[in-house]
């Protein structure tokens, strides 16, 4: 039940593999795009990299100029191959021509691929403006907009709204928890010394979803607290849960509040880790 | 307006292509320039050549990425100049035993507009990407495949403030 959102919005963005519906366009009478969307299909099989993709949604393009959909998916490659003025210039067209379907999709991109934090604000934002419904998740489902904002907003030096953005989202009725939202709250209330919050924090997050991460900002809060024996505790299982891969892991980007092996091991030689006292 | 300079800039991949595609291979892909590159790099299949992604595990340098950054913060010297504000991109080849070739920047401004850094910034960040050594070989049941690669470094009035991805 915890991953239904992320599989529920897995189904709507651009991965390489999923299709349009061609027959909604039949059913709205739009047959110039239902026409496009059958053009689109050519590509199916196709790398999303690959010329014959792009080629195939170039000729949907050819056929009905408003397709977006052509316009988003082709933008995807030059997405993750970190061409950022050919991709804005598509995603641009693909918002412009479907505005509500493809902001928050845009927004999420600039804030994981290019840290462009206040302009993923500005899209989610507006987004937030333009429709009564939920806004939706990240591109991979591992995040609801609203906490990707908040996380925009912490890159941008402002903690205390961030946790305000979070805290909303986690108590708004019906919201299916994301697999790090209280890793990062928890980071959030250490960061600014709220040090049992951010316990109760991390011991959700070791509920729902255990990860170094969390063991390791743990024991950091212990530390704060002068536990050294839950520190060392914690440390220890951040390792154990590290060479296990039990991370946080993206394929494209490094995720926000992410450490490595060299960050625990470094705690674990610290002076305050093996002193008596 | 925007639409048709980016058309136009695809226009211009088309010498490597067959037949009448304004396309490469693949989005990405960087043919050799004799003028630019390293004739003794060399690629195991370059026709298969993989993105750094297919990895599906993160950034896959030893000692991860945060010995990446470290190199950059030791070696990136720069003072504070005013209007040095957006992205460079540098991709390139990471071959099947681990070595780099084929270096390629593009830099933007806040606005995802194409901006030329000053050089003592852009030369620096490529010469220090040029000297990474610790790619790892992208795993495959027969043998190591060649993958593409890149580091996009963000910087404000000069300063290198983040590195992606």
């Amino acid at each position: 039940m915890k991953y239904l959102a992320l599989i529920i919005s897995l189904m709507g963005v651009p991965l390489s593999g999923w299709s349009q519906n061609c027959n909604a366009f039949l059913y709205a009478k739009d047959t110039l795009q239902y026409e496009a969307c059958l053009i689109a299909e050519e590509r199916n099989g196709h790398y999303q990299y690959s010329r014959e993709y792009q080629e195939a949604l170039d000729k949907a393009i050819e056929k009905c100029p408003y397709f977006s959909y052509a316009y988003l998916h082709k933008s995807v490659a030059y997405l993750k191959s970190g061409d950022f003025i050919t991709w804005k210039t598509l995603i641009d067209k693909a918002v412009e021509l479907n505005t509500k379907e493809n902001l928050g999709y845009r927004g999420w991109c600039r804030y994981q691929f290019f840290r462009d934090y206040r302009g993923a604000i500005g899209d989610i934002e507006r987004l937030d403006s333009l429709i009564t419904y939920d806004i939706g998740h990240s591109a991979g489902g591992e995040y609801h907009l609203q906490v990707a904002r908040a996380l925009c907003y912490k890159a941008l030096g402002n903690p205390q709204k961030s946790i305000e953005i979070i805290e909303t989202q986690l108590s708004t009725p019906d919201y299916s928890i994301g697999i790090f939202d209280h890793l990062h709250l928890g980071v959030l209330y250490l960061e600014a010394e709220q040090h049992q919050r951010a316990i109760e924090c991390f011991q959700r997050q070791s509920a729902y979803n255990e990860l170094a991460e969390n063991q390791y900002y743990l024991g950091l809060t212990y530390q704060a607290l002068a536990d050294k024996t839950r520190h060392r505790e914690c440390m220890q299982r951040a390792k154990t849960l590290y060479l296990a891969g039990k991370i946080m892991r993206d394929s494209y980007t490094e995720l926000m509040d992410k450490i490595y092996l060299a960050d625990i091991e470094a705690a674990m030689e610290s002076p305050y880790f093996h002193s008596d006292n | 307006m925007a639409l048709a300079l980016l058309l136009l800039a695809l226009s211009c991949t088309r010498t490597l292509l067959p037949g009448d595609s304004k396309y490469l291979r693949m989005v990405g892909d960087i043919a050799f320039d004799p003028k630019e590159d390293d004739p003794d790099f060399e690629l195991c299949n370059e026709a298969k050549a993989k993105q750094y992604h297919n990895f599906n595990q993160g950034f896959q340098y030893q000692g991860e990425k945060q010995a990446l950054k470290k190199v950059f913060a030791e070696a990136y010297r720069s003072k504070k100049m005013p209007g040095e504000t957006g992205l460079i991109r540098i991709r390139f080849l990471v071959n099947c035993q681990g070595k780099t070739g084929r270096f390629r920047m593009m830099g933007m401004n806040e606005n995802y507009e194409p901006k030329t850094f000053h050089t003592s910034i852009s030369k620096q960040l490529l010469q220090i990407t040029r000297n990474l050594s610790g790619w790892k070989l992208l795993p495959n049941e027969q043998s190591p495949e060649d993958y593409y690669q890149y580091l996009i470094f963000k910087l404000k009035d000069g300063q290198l403030i983040e590195i992606m991805p």
